[in-house]
């Protein structure tokens, strides 16, 4: 195994990370508190990951190298780019309150690092691989989330993050070994030719374990508990970046374990993600509804949103397989846009539901923004989470099985379900009266140059889903 | 390309309204200006191109999403030509009529026009997914207009109408889903006939496709959504909810569930008919109860848009002509009678039929031009409500007779309740000493007023206006159900 040239270029996206995170602390140590020149680092990194994944992928680069462990192909050049670029945001939302801190440019590494360990992540096809790039993007996020020192509850929400975090990882690697064990390798396509017919109960546990796993990174219910005291608790940037950039890639890399790793033993895994996914809905919506903190609403509706997802997964069976996988793939940058947007909007109005009141009369521009967001997520068109939610049905009306007829039932009610919390929002900003006295945090430019630019975004999403879909279709996956 | 800039310019008018400076006069008048252009194009249309609307005639095809085959398609066919008419016409009437409407009325004017993109492009959609995006365009609009501009029960209403339509309108995306997956595209025309589903799986996909339209409508069942959304609306709004919106539910099941999918509606189609007389007579009878004008107007509303569901349902040239005939005319009769509530509400300060009276002699225009649109709803001949009550009940009878008969005693309950409220509203002394003063119905109210009146009554009298117009895209309908 040589390292050629062709590597480097395979690497770009990583290099690139690795190059910026080093770059951003050494800056960060010698140049005494350059906040500027910091965050526009930062801010560059970012978008030179995305950059460069956006280069390989339109020049149709791919190719696996390092025996076969790291794989780059459209599906991870994709997830990349969606990394880079919601690393971009959080840049830009972090940029003042870090300034403020004092701590600029540890935060901004710990983002970038995430960044490097999510872009690993999706081109990983060895299983031990992918357990180190979940820790290398898993890790700094503890940090990030408990960074607040001005907030209690962002070490609370740090530790809780912490604690289940280590234990996920335990139960990930857990099974992970095993299914070493079983087929004898960690290559996905050695691990193939295990996972097939009838599993042993060795090789069932480890894969009932690996989801377990990847359901706690992705707060899926039963495994979300960490979810709403970490993003509650979290700086408004971290929380923003964490529920989408990581949790695209963790996505992107459990389907690419599904589909090459063991796509024999389908019936298996459709069937558990089925049933996670109904649960998540559930759990994420009918808790959402009880909040009155804006915060833990759309860490509860995050829960939701990774079932949607996971509803997708459920679809992988037989002709469905390649909607599924565009579902993911859409539904993923949708959410990004969205997600992002709604979190980044309460640095701009506050935590409190009730602190929206009245906004549509005090500042239209911004009401308007935080109502697209709130509809997008709902799933109403032509908004970026419709099509989202469209492809799942897609997908599962593909497959002719009836429990995941089930689990597409399950989505359409949760999406109904889910209108009172979203449109609440919606209803405080433009149906009630501004509540005298209460002063709108004062506003860094750069947080509202995101909110303003992922809400444009997510309206114009109706004229990307085109060429993502054809995207999708060519994704290298299968 | 005609067809996508009426449906559009409505956008680019939304956009202009929020950049205008804050000055009554103008916004009023520049929202007057942007209403009246898809109106006038709309117009042209008619006069240029109204004999060849037999298949979808102005059409625009772009390919948008390939691997779906989901397209960005639009044309004007004679089926949703004269809601299309009417969407551009009533918004234009309704803000003549927004005179209630003094806070945030540029926002409210913007707000009014993304709802008139949503209802221009459902009548003119040739592609399902576009005819769903399109139908739920106007849901956040509503939703808005309803609460932050109605009065004190305004929350309660607006979200309530919002849950009962999305949950409508999500399952019935569902089954467009389904049919298009099934028959490998969306575009309408491809899909006709039921685009070589089977009998069961057309059955498995109408079942939700009906059951999202009748939400919309409200059908019986499920209308309880509608009278305290209807009740809490400043006028302007009613214009447009209940003479246009109902119509997406009445326009999709003539337009897509019957011809698109004919084998299975039609194991359905004896249900619609009696859910089409359960709106006819429970509308007419909660009618007659209300106290309130405006509910008795909402019902009234239900009750008429019963006959549309009997006519659709009969399957036969007849029916169906009259179904389609009566969208448009319910739309007119509906808000002419709504904006004169609105104008009796401010004049007399109250809308209790109880405390009315009296108010041909106080305000003879208004008062009169009430009775014409309670005639017209009571089907009288000579306006337009004749026309197509009697061809619906007509078609219903051949097919359905008992359903027809029942249809028919709606006329006279519709009669009976009408009536009834012009002898206490109209007639009679005056209850109130507080309005003796109260004043006749104002140059801009009348302009609101009296276009509706007169098309009520040149519909009435010249039919053959708008059904030559609909009647080959009625039997192109046909024939793909195999009727005559």
């Amino acid at each position: 195994m040589a390292l050629t040239g062709e590597t480097f270029v395979a690497l770009l996206p990583e290099l690139v990370a690795t190059g910026f995170v080093i770059l951003v602390l050494l800056v960060g140590v010698f140049g005494e508190k350059n906040v500027g020149l910091v965050v526009g680092l930062a801010a560059l990194g970012s978008l030179a990951v995305a950059g460069s994944a956006a280069g390989l992928l339109a020049t149709g680069f791919s190719g696996s190298f390092f025996g076969d462990g790291f794989v780059v192909d459209s599906f991870a050049l994709y997830f990349k780019i969606i990394v880079g670029a919601s690393a971009f945001f959080a840049v830009l939302a972090a940029a003042r309150w870090s300034g403020e801190t004092g701590d600029a440019p540890e935060y901004l590494t710990l983002i970038l690092s995430v960044v490097l360990g999510s872009v690993l992540l999706v081109s990983m096809r060895d299983l031990f691989g992918v357990f180190l790039a979940i820790e290398l993007a898993t890790i700094p996020s503890y940090a990030m989330v408990a960074f607040d020192r001005s907030r209690r509850e962002s070490a609370e929400g740090g530790m809780k993050y912490l604690l289940t975090g280590v234990i996920a990882s335990s139960v990930l690697l857990y099974g992970i070994v095993l299914i070493y064990g079983v087929s004898g390798s960690a290559n996905l396509s050695d691990v193939a030719g295990t996972f097939s017919g009838d599993l042993s109960p060795v090789a069932l546990l480890g894969l009932v374990l690996l989801i377990s796993g990847f359901a706690f990174k992705l707060s899926v219910a039963p495994f979300h508990f960490w979810t709403p005291d970490a993003y509650q608790g979290a700086p408004t940037s971290a929380a923003a970046f964490l529920s989408v950039a990581p949790k695209a890639a963790t996505f992107a890399i459990l389907l690419r374990i599904f589909l090459e790793g063991m796509p024999e033993a389908a019936r298996t895994w459709t069937a558990v993600v089925a049933f996670l996914a109904v649960l998540a809905m559930f759990v994420g919506n009918l808790f959402a509804l009880r909040q009155r903190n804006v915060r833990r609403m759309l860490a509860y509706s995050s829960v939701a949103h990774s079932g949607y997802i996971l509803a997708a997964f459920a679809a992988l069976r037989g002709d469905a397989i390649p909607t599924a996988v565009e579902a993911v793939l859409i539904y993923t940058a949708a959410y990004a846009l969205m997600n992002m947007g709604a979190f980044l909007a309460i640095d701009l109005v506050g935590e409190d539901a009730k602190s929206f009141n009245g906004l549509f009369r005090t500042r239209p521009a911004l009401a308007l923004s935080v109502g697209v967001f709130m509809a997008a997520l709902t799933g109403i068109p032509p908004f970026s989470g419709f099509f989202g939610k469209a492809w799942v049905i897609l997908a599962g009306a593909q497959t002719g099985s009836v429990v995941v007829y089930v689990v597409i039932g399950a989505l359409v009610v949760n999406t109904v379900l889910s209108v009172p919390y979203y449109f609440g929002i919606i209803r405080n900003m433009f149906f009630e009266e501004p509540i005298a006295g209460e002063p709108l945090p004062s506003t860094a430019g750069a947080v509202r140059f995101a909110v303003y630019t992922l809400a444009v975004a997510t309206v114009l999403f109706v004229f990307f889903v085109g060429p993502l879909s054809a995207l999708a279709g060519a994704s290298g996956l299968l | 390309m005609i067809t996508t800039v009426t449906i559009f310019i409505p956008l680019l008018g939304a956009i202009l309204m929020l950049l205008l400076p804050d000055d009554e006069r103008l916004m009023r008048y520049s929202a007057l200006g942007v209403a009246a252009v898809p109106f006038l194009l709309v117009t042209y249309v008619y006069f240029a191109y109204g004999d060849d609307l037999g298949a979808a005639a102005l059409t625009q095809d772009f390919t948008w999403i390939e691997s779906l085959n989901v397209g960005y398609r639009v044309g004007l066919d004679g089926l949703g030509f004269g809601m299309f008419f009417l969407a551009a016409l009533l918004t234009l009437l309704a803000i003549v009529a927004s005179w209630d409407v003094r806070e945030n009325l540029k926002q409210y004017y913007a707000i009014l026009f993304v709802a008139e993109v949503g209802m221009l492009g459902v009548f003119a959609a040739q592609d399902l997914i576009l005819f769903y995006i399109f139908f739920e365009i106007t849901l956040i609009p509503m939703y808005l207009l309803v609460g932050i501009w109605g009065d004190e029960n305004r929350r309660q209403a607006a979200i309530k109408f919002f849950i009962y339509t999305f949950l409508g309108s999500t399952v019935m995306l569902a089954g467009f889903l389904a049919f298009g997956i099934i028959a490998g595209g969306y575009s309408m025309d491809s899909l006709s006939a039921g685009g070589g589903l089977s009998r069961t799986a057309q059955i498995a996909v109408a079942a939700p496709i009906l059951f999202g339209l009748l939400v919309k409508v409200p059908a019986v069942p499920l209308h309880s959504w509608l009278l305290d959304v209807y009740v809490s609306s400043p006028t302007s709004t009613n214009v447009v909810l209940s003479g246009v919106l109902p119509k997406l539910g009445t326009y999709g099941i003539i337009r897509i569930a019957i011809p698109l999918l004919p084998d299975g509606v039609q194991p359905f189609l004896p249900y619609l008919a009696v859910l089409g007389v359960v709106n006819i007579l429970y509308g007419a009878f909660v009618a007659f109860l209300q106290p309130d004008l405006k509910a008795l107007v909402a019902y009234s509303s239900i009750s008429s848009l019963g006959y549309i569901l009997l006519g659709a349902a009969s399957g036969n040239a007849v029916g169906l002509n009259g179904a389609v005939f009566q969208q448009v005319a319910h739309g007119l009769y509906s808000a002419l009678l709504f904006i004169l509530v609105g104008v009796i509400a401010a004049r007399t300060g109250t809308r209790r039929i109880a405390e009315l009276g009296g108010l041909a002699t106080r305000m003879p225009w208004a008062g009169g031009l009430l009775a014409l649109g309670a005639l017209a709803a009571m089907g009288l001949p000579g306006l337009a409500i004749f026309v197509s009550e009697f061809m619906s009940v007509m078609g219903g009878y051949t097919t359905f007779p008992v359903q027809g008969v029942l249809g028919a005693l709606g006329i006279i309950f519709s009669a009976m309740y009408l009536l009834y409220m012009l002898a206490r509203v109209i007639f009679g002394p005056i209850e109130r000493p507080a309005y003796e003063e109260a004043t006749d119905a104002g140059p801009v109210e009348m302009a609101a007023v009296v276009p509706l009146a007169v098309l009520l009554l040149v519909l009435g009298i010249f039919p053959a206006l708008l059904v030559s117009i609909q009647r080959p895209a009625v039997e192109a309908v046909l024939s793909t159900i195999g009727g005559s």
